[in-house]
């Protein structure tokens, strides 16, 4: 186990009204577990509100950068975590 | 192209009717008027651009630089209107930097754009108007290209970017800049540049936030951010939240001062830094990225 910060960005610190998070997890896999767990539900609520199909987990419409470097949403479980890893999670931004 | 019997002549001419403007400041610089520049461009029949170019390198100043002089100075402007640079969408980012563009001085711009203008890009787009709807948007900015700078000329490329057009179209320009609204597209634009040896300056919006961020060919560039490419929706979240007037704005100034900064060689281009401004929550924040290579080391050195 682990002790990290999670930093939100953008509307997900908008829509979970916080912009950090410190957790214990061994891997990037279990730490969007307790995301999901926290927030799941809440931010479904407010993407459908808006219109967007967000039926399944937060992983599957978000980006997530760990120390600065994306990670796979097929490899969560793989990336194991150190002591004060940051892991980054924003909306996916596409527009121009 | 000029001969040196006529750079000659526009030299002679440039020395004739150059006056001393006072700046602000009280600095006095040599000037010349748009009036004197077009002038001398019919007489020795050649562009505004090239005798902008001549006087600015002969130290006199074309009027319409004289703002920019405290940033780039006569160097930089020189720099930036012998340059030429590639604009990919027309849209709400490429609107804002397109216009910026044309005011600083950049030489020649290819805007390449195959979307019309419609009632729902009113509210962002710089470039429409009630008045242009349902004209291509790349039309449309090269025209207004012409009246804001005879001296940068822009060329509209009304197509859809392909792997196989984005190596030829880019071959020119010395930096391309995103205007695009889907993640593939990127993709494609940014190995095209990876292969022409060019700087992309990458640029995407959604809601009342944005990020950006300067990608040079060695760069690990978008896959740092993104992951491989086709993992993630060509969309993001900007299909349900939208994009208000002021956000494409935000970030696509930020996009031209990343030109500015690559073709004059002033400051520090944003590379491996994604910069997220947030106008809702009112943060501007950096994400310093490292390569994949780098963070993979330093993993398996430390265990």
């Amino acid at each position: 186990m682990a002790s990290i910060t999670v930093k939100f960005y953008a509307f997900w610190r908008a829509y979970l009204g916080l912009d950090t998070l410190s957790l214990e997890a061994a891997d990037v896999g279990q730490v969007m577990a307790q995301v999901e767990e926290k927030f799941g539900a809440q931010l479904r609520a407010k993407l459908q509100a808006l219109g967007i199909q967000a039926d399944q987990e937060i992983q599957d419409y978000c980006l997530l950068l760990l120390n600065g470097h994306n990670v796979s949403r097929q490899s969560l479980r793989q990336v194991k975590l150190r002591g004060g890893d940051v892991l980054h999670i924003f909306p996916l931004a596409a527009g121009g | 192209m000029a001969t040196d019997a006529t750079d000659t002549e526009v030299i002679r001419f440039i020395d004739k009717f150059k006056e001393i403007c006072v700046a602000p400041d009280g600095k006095e610089y040599p000037v010349i008027s748009l009036k004197v520049a077009r002038l001398i461009a019919r007489e020795s029949r050649t562009s505004t651009k090239e005798v902008e170019s001549m006087a600015l390198e002969q130290g006199v100043i074309p009027r319409r630089y004289l703002r920019n002089m405290g940033t780039i100075g006569r160097e930089g402007e020189v720099k930036l209107l012998r340059s030429v640079v590639g604009v990919i969408g027309a849209g709400g980012l490429g609107g804002t930097i397109i216009e910026l563009l044309a005011r600083q001085g950049i030489g020649h711009i290819i805007i390449i754009d195959h979307d019309r203008f419609a009632e729902e890009d009113l509210n962002r787009q710089l470039m429409s108007t009630e008045g242009h709807l349902g004209e291509y948007k790349a039309v449309v900015a090269a025209r207004r290209v012409k009246k804001i700078n005879s001296a940068t000329s822009a060329v509209p490329v009304v197509e859809k970017i392909t792997k196989e057009n984005a190596p030829e179209l880019f071959k020119d320009a010395q930096v391309v800049v995103d205007g695009l609204d889907n993640l593939p597209s990127r993709f494609l634009v940014e190995e095209a540049c990876r292969n022409l040896r060019i700087p992309f300056v990458h640029g995407t919006i959604a809601g009342f936030s944005g990020q950006l961020m300067t990608i040079f060919p060695e760069d690990e560039g978008l896959r740092s951010i993104y992951g491989p490419p086709g993992e993630l929706p060509e969309r993001g979240i900007e299909v349900g939240a939208g994009n208000p007037s002021a956000t494409p704005t935000m970030i696509a100034a930020w996009q031209v001062q990343e030109v500015i900064k690559i073709i004059t060689g002033v400051g520090k281009p944003l590379r491996n830094r994604l910069l997220i401004l947030d106008a809702r929550e009112g943060t501007a924040e950096e994400i310093k990225l490292r390569s994949e290579v780098s963070q993979k080391d330093a993993r398996e050195n430390a265990d």
